[in-house]
């Protein structure tokens, strides 16, 4: 199947998963307890205040005819206001998204970079130091949450070895560069601001390793079982046999075949990073959505929950899209038409 | 190209990231010298660990002085919204009010110079300062105040609530601001201190045609959410939305600034405990925000050069008992349960300076009765008052359930000692986490309300009435403010005749009864009284600490007052 077509019948058929996955949060959201509009005003706020905002939420409605207004202004890419930010969540998604986006993008560079790079090198020196000690940190890095590591790189790079800042996006005397992209590396780039984008990446990297790290492990472990699988195979040793240089054989008939099992975890783990940054968000002060939308469940913010839902949605939507495509140019006899998803 | 040299490419590019990463630390492990507390004036410097480092005096110079506070997301500035913790905070440096809240309960003239009212108690004039000046350096008068109050009224949320009582409100001349009020209210001044004045012509300019407000539009609301429009001594220079609220200081403002008043506010919104930590220890943060654990804030204590401030606040923790069901409903129970529970114990849980509440209103609020009877820790009166209990039989079917909520976990412990002060009399208890949203779910009606909920409750105005009215008075009872249904139409129309008491000492005399009243039918126990914690830097000069500021929620973050000296 052609690019094109493949990528237009994904798009179809994605509309029926946001379409169910709009249907199971909506109505998730309005089971929890709490009336929004009261959480949103105070126990103060008289009566008549509260019933204007459940007016204006359709909230006395029946749920189906709630559904269709949303559906209805969501289509025209209405999402309501926040009753957090008092502002519309389809203004806040643009602000706060662009943030996580940037930390889950250079968390994959991390990842997928060193969790290739280990994962080579143990399967390079099977059941040797070197594979032992990869071992050893592959599960540390699995079994251990992204905001333990968090806490310990905050700690460690931030507080004692002062080598990396910890706080926020950019430092209290940079100023910020005009807001193109609302990546602050890519917008200071633009800028021409060298200081803004310097400062900007140093503030990426402890919360990009913490998110990483779990990641980084399990490629690292995935890697290196398909390329532990591959050297055993006839050509692996025909290769050798014809005294191709070890470096050609391992990057050229061993890495690259060995890769896709990895590029599909490496798409889910992005897609998995931008929605499990919550707490590494919460610790670097991090505007990002994850964040953005934890707190709109703890506070029933009805209209913010439904449109993060959707964007981390769309985003493992997308993300599959490309590892499909990724899979099929790396290895040719899979193709667009047996892509897992199909 | 070919594959290899792809691979190199790949390669290169892997390397590439390992040197920028190394370069990124490179850059900071050997930073220049910094001044402690005050945003250098290089970005490579922001960073550095300033505790050990000595400024220089050109940097000093330049860099202004910074006050800055974690706080807890959202903070709202529009003055007609924001009415939560950090909102108050931000409010009070933005903008000004009529009066300004004295540190004994009163009031002090702030925009308003004089002011007099009529013999009824109805008609209210004040007299502006003349020659204050907005933000924008338009001159603020008495139309701006009746903009604004009307503008509060109309959205009614933040501290529309006080102003219900408003029937009208005009300006004679521009100095003149005339307040009718449609019954007598002994609070009304007091609560002027939470009408903030905005500039009518900016926010009229600034107001979006389509919005909820008729001709109003959207009265401002949205260009308010993140600029300011007041006349107060710091202004608005950045909000970028969940990261930090950044005020610089108004030069122009016609208060006056204490000696090392800080050059710029910063809330940042962080109260995770790793990273206040690591700010505090850095000197990048002057004050903490007050979720802290105690843990925490020992362990912040012992850093030098931090202290933990304990500030009375106007804030009380009750057990709030729902006296409508079984076993809960009989009076005698309520106080079986009152004596029985160990209030030293309680309190020494909490931080140092922290004292058991006498009574159902903190000590804090004028009209406080100091004579309330106050429940000792005693197991014998309470085990011959639960014998009173027409339940004292059949106490196994009745268990007594005590929700604490899950978000604050500090509580479990004092619902946990609740449960075992109970089991000493005989008394079944089940302790339950219950997460927010569903105990104010539970509370609204009175068939899900359990017997028990752990939960503070502060008062929005320095007056014993406030706080009776918002935990005893039936229109609360379908609220989190009131767990206990009271339902007392007696209470009522005592709590209300008291709060329209114009003359003050009648006022809380009639207070001091209602108290009693409430001690009587023991429907709380009365914890302790909330000492707000927050971890400080010595250099910083804070009069909140001394008792020199009004416990009123928000004004001791009253920054014009405080002091921040890093060179200290």
């Amino acid at each position: 199947m052609k690019l094109l077509p493949f990528i237009g019948k994904r798009a179809f058929h994605a509309i029926f998963v946001l379409l169910g996955l709009s249907i199971v949060i909506f109505v998730i959201a309005r089971v929890m307890p709490g009336d929004p509009a009261r959480v949103a005003v105070g126990a103060h706020a008289p009566d008549w205040v509260v019933q204007d905002i459940r007016e204006q939420m359709h909230l006395d409605e029946p749920l189906v005819v709630q559904y269709f207004y949303w559906l209805r202004d969501a289509l025209h890419g209405d999402f309501g206001v926040s009753l957090v930010t008092r502002r519309d969540v389809a203004q806040d998604i643009i602000e706060f998204f662009p943030a996580s986006l940037e930390l889950a993008l250079f968390a994959l560079l991390i990842s997928a970079g060193l969790g290739i790079t280990l994962g080579t090198l143990s399967a390079w020196h099977k059941d040797k130091f070197v594979d032992n000690l990869v071992r050893v940190l592959s599960y540390m890095g699995v079994v251990t949450p992204s905001f333990v590591f968090a806490i310990l790189f905050l700690l460690l790079f931030g507080y004692l070895l002062h080598w990396f800042p910890t706080l926020g996006r950019l430092s209290e005397d940079v100023a910020r560069p005009p807001t193109v992209t609302g990546f602050m590396t890519v917008d200071s780039l633009l800028a021409g601001d060298m200081v803004a984008f310097w400062d900007a990446l140093k503030h990426l990297v402890l919360p990009a390793l913490a998110l990483a790290m779990g990641s980084m492990a399990q490629e690292a472990r995935i890697t290196r079982a398909s390329m532990s699988e591959n050297l055993n195979k006839d050509y692996i040793a025909a290769s050798r046999a014809f005294g191709i240089p070890e470096r050609y054989v391992m990057g050229r008939f061993l890495l690259k075949p060995s890769l896709i099992p990895t590029i599909s975890i490496i798409g889910l783990d992005f897609a998995a990073n931008f929605s499990n940054a919550f707490l590494v968000e919460l610790i670097f002060v991090w505007p990002g959505l994850s964040r953005y939308g934890m707190n709109a469940i703890l506070r029933k913010d009805l209209n913010a929950i439904s449109a993060v839902i959707l964007v981390l949605g769309v985003v493992f939507i997308i993300v599959n899209i490309i590892v499909d495509i990724t899979v099929a140019k790396l290895d040719p006899r899979i193709g667009l038409r047996s892509a897992r998803s199909e | 190209m070919n594959t290899w040299t792809r691979q190199r490419f790949v390669l290169l590019g892997i390397i590439a990231l390992a040197v920028v990463m190394l370069a990124a630390c490179g850059g900071s492990s050997t930073p220049a010298p910094a001044e402690p507390t005050q945003a250098p004036p290089q970005a490579t410097k922001a960073e550095a660990p300033a505790a050990t480092q000595v400024p220089t005096e050109a940097s000093a110079a330049k860099s202004p002085v910074a006050l800055r506070v974690t706080f807890a997301w959202p903070t709202y500035i529009d003055p007609a919204v924001g009415n939560d913790f950090s909102s108050s905070a931000a409010l009070v440096n933005l903008y000004d009010s009529l009066v300004f809240p004295a540190k004994d309960g009163g009031v002090i003239p702030w925009l308003a110079e004089s002011w007099d009212t009529s013999e009824d108690g109805l008609t209210w004039t004040f007299k502006l300062r003349q020659g204050v000046k907005f933000h924008d350096g338009s001159e603020l008068t008495a139309s701006d105040v009746v903009y604004s109050m009307k503008r509060l009224q109309t959205i009614g949320e933040g501290y529309a609530y006080m102003f219900e009582n408003v029937a009208d409100v005009s300006a004679p001349d521009d100095q003149t601001v005339v307040f009718t009020l449609s019954k007598p209210s002994g609070l009304f001044l007091l609560s002027l201190v939470r009408l903030y004045v905005l500039n009518e012509d900016l926010v009229k300019a600034n107001t979006a045609k389509k919005g909820s407000y008729g001709e109003n539009g959207d009265y401002g609301k949205d260009w308010l959410l993140t600029h300011d429009a007041g006349s107060g001594p710091y202004m608005v220079k950045e909000f970028p939305l969940e990261e930090y609220l950044l005020m610089e200081k108004n030069d122009d403002w016609w208060g006056d600034f204490v000696e090392n008043a800080p050059d710029e506010v910063r809330f940042i919104a962080a109260t995770e405990t790793a990273t206040v930590r690591t700010l505090m220890a850095d000197r990048r943060l002057e004050i903490s925000d007050q979720w802290q654990t105690v843990q925490a804030l020992k362990s912040l204590d012992a850093i030098d050069g931090i202290s933990v401030a304990a500030i009375p606040t106007m804030t009380e923790f009750y057990f709030m008992i729902n006296t409508k069901i079984p076993p809960t409903d009989d009076v005698h129970c309520r106080r079986a349960m009152s004596y029985a529970f160990d209030y030293a114990t309680a309190v020494s849980l909490e931080w140092e300076g922290t004292k058991q509440s006498q009574g159902p209103v903190p000590a804090t609020l004028a009209g406080h009765n100091p004579d309330v009877f106050v429940f000792p820790h005693d197991v014998d009166k309470a085990k011959e008052e639960l014998a009173q209990c027409k339940y004292a039989d059949e106490l196994d079917q009745y268990p007594v359930e005590i929700h604490w909520i899950s978000e604050v976990p500090d509580e479990e412990k004092f619902a946990l000692l609740f449960q075992s002060n109970m089991a000493d009399i005989g008394m079944p208890v089940k302790v339950v986490s219950t997460p927010w949203l569903s105990v104010v779910e539970n509370m609204s009606k009175l068939e899900t309300s359990p017997h028990i909920v752990t939960i503070y409750v502060g008062a929005d105005l320095p007056d014993a009435g406030v706080m009776l009215n918002q935990r005893y008075s039936s229109a609360t009872a379908d609220q989190w403010l009131q767990n206990e249904w009271l339902l007392d139409k007696d209470f009522d129309a005592r709590i209300a005749d008291a709060l329209a008491t114009v003359d003050q000492n009648e006022r809380y005399a009639k207070y001091y009864e209602l108290q009693d009243y409430i001690v009587d039918l023991a429907p709380s126990l009365f914890v302790y009284d909330q000492v707000e914690k927050h971890a400080v830097q010595d250099y910083v000069d804070w009069p909140a600490m001394k008792g020199e500021m009004s416990p009123m929620q928000g004004y001791y973050f009253f920054a014009p007052q405080i002091g921040v000296n890093p060179t200290q």
